[in-house]
């Protein structure tokens, strides 16, 4: 079991065999100064290790569930050990880590009670033109979905308060999970806002990224949800 | 006759069976109990069958019960889907509160 103070900005990060680049991810978070967790989604390649060397908090998924699941088991942990705020981070090294004190001002300066990282607001590096135009589409459609007025969707860089974290709950334990915590926030009728980050995408993190055939399962998979209670 | 009571009895059992999912996947529960509902009628009036089949260029009302049943068997399919998906739901918060029990922050570690 955890002990001992913890602070209370808290860093999830879902992790799914990213053994190439974890100890990158993790040494950044770190000198954030806040507390790190990585929620080891049942990895195969030693990524749980590698991040437990370094010092942070290890969840451990006794099997692969998905990355929804897995920020869920995060947001659930932090919550339960007194975190203020939960920032949410890829493991794929797609993020920078400077942009969470970004998104935690913006939480505090709005007042609001999520702050969603958004690349077309901010940068994306070498972000290929299938891909933003995938983006685009997606954008549309949740908007369309949710009423929200966002410029940006399916990024994993996102701030929340106790209280924000505290109306979401993921069922959605694979890609889906990422609209799916839109439409908890339009539910919840608690303030957001977007903030500009950057995100840096490299040929290992587009490997790993979304493709269109991912986009129809993620339509499926809501489509489901909504059939059963 | 033989035949009308075979496949009433089935069609009672899809009835039931949609009943009983109707508190669990509401939509999933209607449409089936509304489509076997349909199949009954025509097994009984097959004649309003073989009308309808052929507004519906089907051709005969023997297929028109076919498509029903295929339609129902689709149905029930896509509830067996929405069934696992409960599963997969209740063995995720099983595996969240075994990972949470065994989290290691590095004080514990030393």
């Amino acid at each position: 079991m955890v002990a001992g103070p913890l602070r209370s900005i808290w860093l999830v990060v879902a992790a799914y065999n990213e053994a190439a680049v974890i100890n990158v991810v993790v040494a950044d978070l770190i000198k954030c100064g806040h507390t790190v967790v990585v929620v080891d989604d049942g990895s195969t390649d030693g990524t749980g290790a590698i991040a437990r060397a370094m010092g942070v908090i290890i969840v451990p998924h006794p099997v692969n569930l998905g990355q929804g699941a897995a920020l869920q088991t995060g947001i659930e942990f932090a919550l339960r050990h007194g975190a203020d705020y939960i920032v949410t981070f890829d493991a794929d090294g797609q993020h920078r880590a400077c942009d969470v004190d970004v998104l935690i001002e913006g939480l505090l300066k709005n007042n609001a009670d999520f702050a969603l990282g958004s690349r077309f607001l901010g940068a994306s590096v070498a972000m290929p033109l299938s891909r933003r135009l995938l983006l685009k589409a997606a954008t549309w459609f949740t908007r369309a979905t949710t009423g929200l007025h966002i410029t940006d969707t399916h990024n994993g860089l996102r701030a929340m308060t106790r209280r924000g974290a505290s109306k979401i709950i993921l069922r959605q334990n694979r890609m889906a999970h990422a609209s799916e915590l839109l439409h908890e926030i339009a539910r919840s009728g608690l303030r957001y806002i977007e903030v500009p980050v950057t995100i840096q995408y490299s040929i290992y993190s587009l490997a790993k990224g979304q493709r269109l055939a991912d986009s129809l399962k993620v339509l499926m998979d809501l489509a489901a949800q909504r059939l059963h209670r | 006759m033989i035949a009308q009571i075979g496949l009433s009895i089935l069609l009672g059992g899809i009835m039931i069976y949609a009943w009983a999912e109707y508190s669990r996947a509401p939509a999933i529960g209607l449409i089936a109990m509304l489509v076997a509902a349909a199949g009954l009628y025509f097994v009984w009036l097959p004649k309003h069958a073989t009308w309808l089949a052929a507004q519906a260029g089907v051709g005969r009302g023997v297929d028109l019960i076919l498509y029903v049943w295929v339609a129902i068997n689709l149905l029930v399919i896509l509830n067996l889907h929405l069934k696992l998906r409960t599963q997969m739901e209740l063995i995720t918060a099983l595996a969240r509160e075994i990972a949470i029990v065994n989290a290691r922050s590095p004080s514990t570690m030393r």
